[in-house]
C-alpha cells in the first residue's frame, strides 16, 4: 500500500522543519537565549487600560478613570519578604500578615507585577519613597483609578470595581481575565463589564540590574473600554437623593412610556472610593433596596384588588359598602385604619380613602385565586429584568398560603421589590403595558461610534379594559386630591398615586412601619412614574417626598421657590394604611 | 511478562519504542517535579496511571481487534453523553475538559479520539466512501464529537478530529473531488463562525494564531518556552539541572510544554534522540498498515498513526512558536493519565493487528 507512505513522508518533512528550528534556537542563537535565561531579566509590565466612561442621558459624567499611583511588587525581586512586610504595614493600611500572604502566594509568573495597594495617598507615596532602599522589589507605579463623581448617591446604581477574585477568575479566565485585573463587582459596572473593560495591554521587557527597560520583547497596546450612556438623569438623581434627606429607603423613577429608569437611589449607601470602611456597617449599605429589598406592598396592592374586582365584574362602579370602622367576616373582626369608619364608600372613594373594609369585602368576594392571578398579570413577585445584577423576585404566595382579607390590602406572605412597584404603577399610567425597566441606553466606542443601542422592550401587554384603567386613574388622582396621599399635592403639576404603610416586625416596644408611595405625573399625560420607599416611616412622609421630587423635576424653576403650603393637618391623622 | 515483551521485540520493536518513550516521559516528569513550585505528586500519579494503563493494555491484548469493529457503535454511544456531560459538569479553570473521579480526573475527549477512529473505520470498512450517503454519514460520525469538543472549548483536540477524518477518508479511497469539497467547506464555514463570535472570543482566536498579541498571557508562555529551548544549547544543561523549568518560568511545563524540559536539560542532542525514537515508532506503526490485508485494520491503524504523528508534531511545533498554542499533549510523555492510557491502548490495537495479520 502506497498511502501510508505519504504519512511517513509528511512526518519526515515536519520533523526536518522542527529539527531545523531547534538547531537555529539551540545552536545558532544559543548565546542569546542562554544570556536571557541566566539573568532572569524578563518582566511583564501592565500599561493600564482605561475603562469606559459612564454618562447620564444628557452626557454628563457619572464615572470615569483618573490617574493615580499604585503600590506594586515583583514577587521574585523581594529580598526579605518578612522585613519588607513589616515596613509596609507601618505605612499602608494593610496588616503585616495580609501583606505576607500576598507576597508568598504562588504566582504563575513570579516576575509579573502584582498590585499590593491601589490608589496611594500623597503621604503614603512619600513615606514609601523614603524607605525605597529597604524595599527591593516594591515599586510605586502610575495607574488609573475609577472616579465616581456622584459618590454614594449613585453607588448602588453604578456599583464599583475591584480586583478579580479567585472564584471569578476560575469562571472568567477564558474570557481573558487574569490575576490582578479589574472587574466590575456590582451595579452597572458588573452587568456591562465586558463592554467597559477594554482590551488590556502590556509589554514583556528585558530589564537590566537596575530595573531599566532595555529591550521590548513583546508589546500589546491596550484598547480603552466602550462608554455607556445611561437612561438615568443626573438632575433627577440629585433631587431624589437630596429630598430623601438621608432617610433609609429608596427612590426609583421611571419613564412609564418606555421603561427607561430615570433615577435609582438606595440609602444608606457606601463610598465607592473607600469600600473597606463600610464592610462591617450594620445598616447594610451594600444592599440595593430598589431591586433586592423585598417588602409587603401594603395598600399599594389595592390597585391590584380593584383591578381584579372591576375586571371580574365582582364590584361595579356603583356598588357601595358601609364602613363602620370594623367588619365581621368569617368569625373575624377586621378593622379599618380609620376607627370611626368611612361611612358609605363606593369604588371611587375606596381607593382615595384606602378603606380597608371596602377592600376586605371586595377581596372576599373576588377570592384569593383571582387576586393572585391579577398580581401575576402585573408581574408582581417576578423579576422585572432590570439590567442590574442580583435582582430579587420577591414572593407570590400560592393559593392556600394566604387569606383574602390580608391579601386584599397587601399584607401577608406576598413580597415585592420597589422596582416591581414602579413597574406596576407605570403599567397603570401607560394604560396596560409592562415595559422592561432598563438603565443602559447605548454603548459608544471610545471614538464615539454607536456599538449597541438598547430599545425599549415590551415585556408583555396586560389586557385590562380601558374602563377599568379610567376608574383606577380617577381613583389614583383622588388619592392625592383629597385622600391619603394629600401630602403629595403640589402646585403646578397634578400627581396621581397610592400610599402604602406596612407594619414591620416589632422591635422591643416600638412599633415601626415602612412607608410607601407610588405615583405618576402629570396625571393626564404621565411622563414619570415614581416609587418612594421609606424603611422607617409612614406613607404621608413618602408622599411628601414624592411630591417635592416631582415638583422640582416637572415644574419650571421660577415656581419652585414658593412655600410648601400643604403641610398642615393631614400629617399625623393617617396612621396605618 | 518478560517473555511477552521479548517476543514482541523480535518483531518490529513496536512495544520497545513505546515503553522507551514512556520511560523518557517519566524521567522528564521526575525532573519537573523537582522544581521550586512543585506540583505535589504528579509524578507519582503518572506512575499509578502507567500501571493501570498497562493492566488495561494486557487485558485488551487478549481481545481480537476485530471485536472492536462489532462494538464500535456501542462505544460511540457511550462517549457522546460523556462529552456532553463534560460541558455541564467539568469546569476546571475556565475550559471544561475533565470529569472528576476523586483524586484522578478523566478526560473524555482523549477517549473520543480513539473511539471516533474505531467507529469511522468500522463503518467505512464495509462501505464504499465514494457513494454520497456513506460520505455524509462519515461526516456526521466525526462531526458530532468534533462540535462537542470544539464547544468545550478544546481547539487542539477538535483539530485532531479533522486530521483523523481526512486521513481515514483518504485511506478508505475517497475521491479527489470529495477531499476538495471537504476542504472548501472548511474554508467557507470559518468566516461565518467569525461573525457570530463575541469580541473576546475573536480576540482569543487572534491570540491563538499569534500569541505575541498577548505578551502577558499566552505570549508570555511562548517567549519563555523559546528561551527555555534556546538556552539548552547543544548538550543541554544536564538532567535535573534546568533552570528555566525549575524556576517555573513556564507554568505548564509538565503537561503541554514538557518538551521544553528535554530541550533545556538534554539540549539539541537530546532532541535528536527523541525524534529518532519517535520516527522509529511511527515507522513500526506504518509497517503494520502495509502488512495487513484487512480493510478495517488498515483504516484503524491509519487513524491511530496520524493521531500520534499530528500530536507529536503539533505539540513540539507549538513550544517553538511554529504552531498556535493549543492543549495537545506530547504522546507518551506529557503528564496526563487519560492520554497515556489511550495511547497505550492504541498501540496494543496496532500490535494486535500485526499479530493477526502474520497468521494469514
Amino acid at each position: 500500500m502506497e498511502k501510508e507512505r505519504l504519512f511517513v513522508r509528511l512526518t519526515r518533512i515536519a520533523f526536518a522543519l522542527i529539527i531545523a528550528r531547534c538547531f537555529y534556537l539551540q545552536v545558532v542563537r544559543y548565546p542569546y537565549y542562554r544570556n536571557l535565561s541566566n539573568k532572569n531579566c524578563i518582566r511583564t509590565v501592565d500599561t493600564g487600560t482605561p475603562r469606559g466612561v459612564i454618562y447620564d442621558r444628557n452626557m454628563r459624567f457619572l464615572a470615569k478613570d483618573a490617574p493615580t499611583l499604585h503600590l506594586v511588587f515583583v514577587p521574585y525581586d523581594l529580598e526579605s519578604p518578612e522585613r519588607e512586610a513589616e515596613i509596609l504595614s507601618g505605612i499602608i493600611s494593610l496588616d503585616r500578615y495580609e501583606i505576607l500572604k500576598k507576597f508568598r502566594r504562588r504566582y504563575t509568573n513570579p516576575f509579573d507585577r502584582v498590585f499590593l495597594k491601589r490608589k496611594l495617598t500623597q503621604e503614603e507615596v512619600s513615606l514609601i519613597e523614603e524607605r525605597a532602599p529597604d524595599l527591593p522589589g516594591v515599586f510605586v507605579q502610575e495607574g488609573l483609578v475609577r472616579d465616581y463623581l456622584l459618590g454614594r448617591e449613585a453607588c448602588h446604581l453604578l456599583g464599583y470595581t475591584g480586583e478579580v477574585t479567585d472564584e471569578q477568575l476560575s469562571v472568567f479566565r477564558d474570557r481573558g481575565y487574569k490575576m490582578g485585573d479589574t472587574i466590575g463587582q456590582d451595579g452597572i459596572e458588573k452587568t456591562y463589564d465586558e463592554y467597559l473593560r477594554g482590551i488590556p495591554g502590556g509589554m514583556q521587557v528585558e530589564v537590566d540590574a537596575l530595573g531599566h527597560h532595555r529591550n521590548i520583547l513583546g508589546r500589546r497596546t491596550s484598547v480603552p473600554g466602550n462608554n455607556l450612556v445611561l437612561t438615568i438623569d443626573q438632575t433627577i438623581q440629585d433631587i431624589a437623593y437630596e429630598e430623601m434627606g438621608g432617610r433609609r429607603g429608596c427612590v426609583i423613577a421611571m419613564d412609564p412610556r418606555n421603561g427607561q429608569v430615570l433615577t435609582l437611589v438606595s440609602i444608606p449607601g457606601f463610598d465607592p472610593d473607600n469600600l473597606h470602611s463600610f464592610l462591617d456597617d450594620e445598616g447594610h449599605p451594600f444592599l440595593n433596596r430598589a431591586i433586592k429589598g423585598m417588602y409587603s406592598p401594603g395598600s399599594v396592592f389595592k390597585i391590584v384588588t380593584e383591578t381584579a374586582a372591576l375586571e371580574t365584574g365582582t364590584m361595579g362602579e356603583y356598588d357601595r359598602v358601609e364602613c363602620t370602622g370594623e367588619i365581621e367576616i368569617a368569625d373575624r373582626v377586621f378593622h379599618c385604619w380609620k376607627e370611626e369608619g368611612h361611612g358609605w364608600v363606593d369604588i371611587d372613594l375606596a381607593l382615595p380613602y384606602s378603606c380597608n373594609v371596602f377592600f376586605g369585602v371586595t377581596g372576599v368576594k373576588v377570592g384569593v385565586a383571582k387576586m393572585l392571578e391579577f398580581a401575576a398579570l402585573y408581574d408582581l413577585g417576578a423579576l422585572t429584568g432590570i439590567d442590574l445584577p442580583g435582582e430579587k423576585s420577591g414572593y407570590l404566595p400560592g393559593r392556600y398560603e394566604t387569606d383574602p382579607l390580608n391579601l386584599s390590602i397587601g399584607q401577608g406572605p406576598l413580597l415585592v421589590t420597589p422596582v416591581q412597584l414602579v413597574s406596576l404603577i407605570s403599567t397603570v399610567a401607560n394604560g396596560g403595558n409592562i415595559w422592561k425597566p432598563y438603565i443602559v441606553k447605548e454603548i459608544l466606542s471610545p471614538d464615539g461610534k454607536k456599538v449597541k443601542e438598547f430599545a425599549p422592550e415590551l415585556k408583555k401587554p396586560v389586557y385590562i379594559s380601558s374602563e377599568t384603567i379610567e376608574i383606577l386613574k380617577k381613583g389614583l388622582r383622588n388619592v392625592v386630591l383629597f385622600g391619603t396621599g394629600g401630602q403629595a399635592r403640589v402646585e403646578g403639576v397634578e400627581i396621581a398615586g397610592k400610599t402604602g404603610t406596612v407594619q414591620r416586625a416589632q422591635r422591643e416596644l416600638e412599633l415601626t412601619t415602612h412607608g410607601l408611595f407610588v405615583c405618576y405625573a402629570p396625571a393626564d399625560n404621565p411622563q414619570i412614574s415614581l416609587v418612594v420607599f421609606l424603611d422607617t416611616g409612614a406613607s404621608p412622609q413618602a408622599a411628601a417626598i414624592a411630591g417635592r421630587i416631582l415638583k422640582r423635576v416637572l415644574v419650571p424653576e421660577e415656581k419652585t421657590g414658593e412655600a410648601d403650603s400643604n403641610e398642615e393637618e393631614e400629617t399625623e391623622n393617617v396612621q396605618v394604611f | 511478562m518478560f517473555r511477552y515483551f521479548k517476543s514482541k521485540f523480535g518483531d518490529n520493536m513496536l512495544f520497545f519504542w513505546t515503553y522507551l518513550l514512556i520511560f523518557i516521559g517519566l524521567l522528564l516528569l521526575f525532573s519537573a517535579s523537582k522544581g521550586v513550585f512543585m506540583r505535589e505528586g504528579f509524578f507519582l500519579k503518572q506512575c499509578v496511571w502507567l500501571v493501570a494503563s498497562t493492566i488495561v493494555a494486557i487485558f485488551i491484548k487478549k481481545v481480537d481487534y476485530r471485536d472492536f469493529q462489532k462494538i464500535a457503535p456501542l462505544l460511540y454511544l457511550i462517549i457522546l453523553p460523556l462529552l456532553l456531560a463534560v460541558l455541564f459538569f467539568g469546569k476546571v479553570g475556565g475550559a471544561s475538559r475533565w470529569i472528576r473521579l476523586g483524586l484522578f480526573n478523566f478526560q473524555p475527549s482523549e477517549f473520543a479520539k480513539l473511539i471516533v477512529i474505531v467507529t469511522l473505520s468500522a463503518y467505512l470498512a464495509e462501505k464504499d466512501v465514494k457513494r454520497f450517503p456513506v460520505f455524509l454519514v462519515s461526516i456526521i460520525i466525526s462531526g458530532i464529537p468534533f462540535l462537542l469538543v470544539l464547544k468545550q472549548p478544546n481547539l487542539g483536540t477538535a483539530f485532531i478530529f479533522i486530521v483523523i477524518f481526512f486521513a481515514i477518508l483518504y485511506q478508505a479511497g475517497a475521491s479527489r473531488l470529495q477531499m476538495v469539497f471537504l476542504f472548501c467547506m472548511g474554508i467557507f464555514s470559518s468566516p461565518i463562525l467569525w461573525f457570530v463570535m463575541r469580541p473576546y472570543q475573536r480576540e482569543r482566536i487572534l491570540t491563538f494564531i499569534n500569541p505575541m498579541r498577548d505578551p502577558l498571557g499566552k505570549g508570555y508562555n511562548l517567549i519563555q518556552s523559546i528561551i527555555t529551548i534556546g538556552s539548552g544549547g547543544f548538550w543541554g544543561k544536564g538532567f535535573l539541572r534546568g533552570t528555566q523549568t525549575k524556576l517555573a518560568f513556564l507554568p505548564e511545563y509538565h503537561t503541554d510544554f514538557v518538551f521544553c524540559i528535554l530541550a533545556e536539560e538534554l539540549g539539541f542532542f537530546g532532541v535528536i534522540i527523541l525524534f529518532s525514537i519517535y520516527f522509529m515508532f511511527f515507522k513500526a506503526v506504518a509497517e503494520t498498515i502495509s502488512f495487513t490485508s484487512d480493510r478495517f485494520a488498515r483504516l484503524m491503524a491509519t487513524g491511530i498513526l496520524v493521531v500520534f504523528i499530528s500530536q507529536a508534531v503539533i505539540n513540539i511545533s507549538m513550544t517553538m512558536g511554529l504552531f498556535p498554542v493549543v492543549g495537545i499533549p506530547l504522546p507518551f510523555i506529557s503528564y496526563g493519565g487519560s492520554s497515556l492510557m489511550i495511547s497505550l491502548i492504541s498501540v496494543i490495537l496496532v500490535g494486535n493487528i500485526r499479530e493477526n495479520s502474520l497468521m494469514f
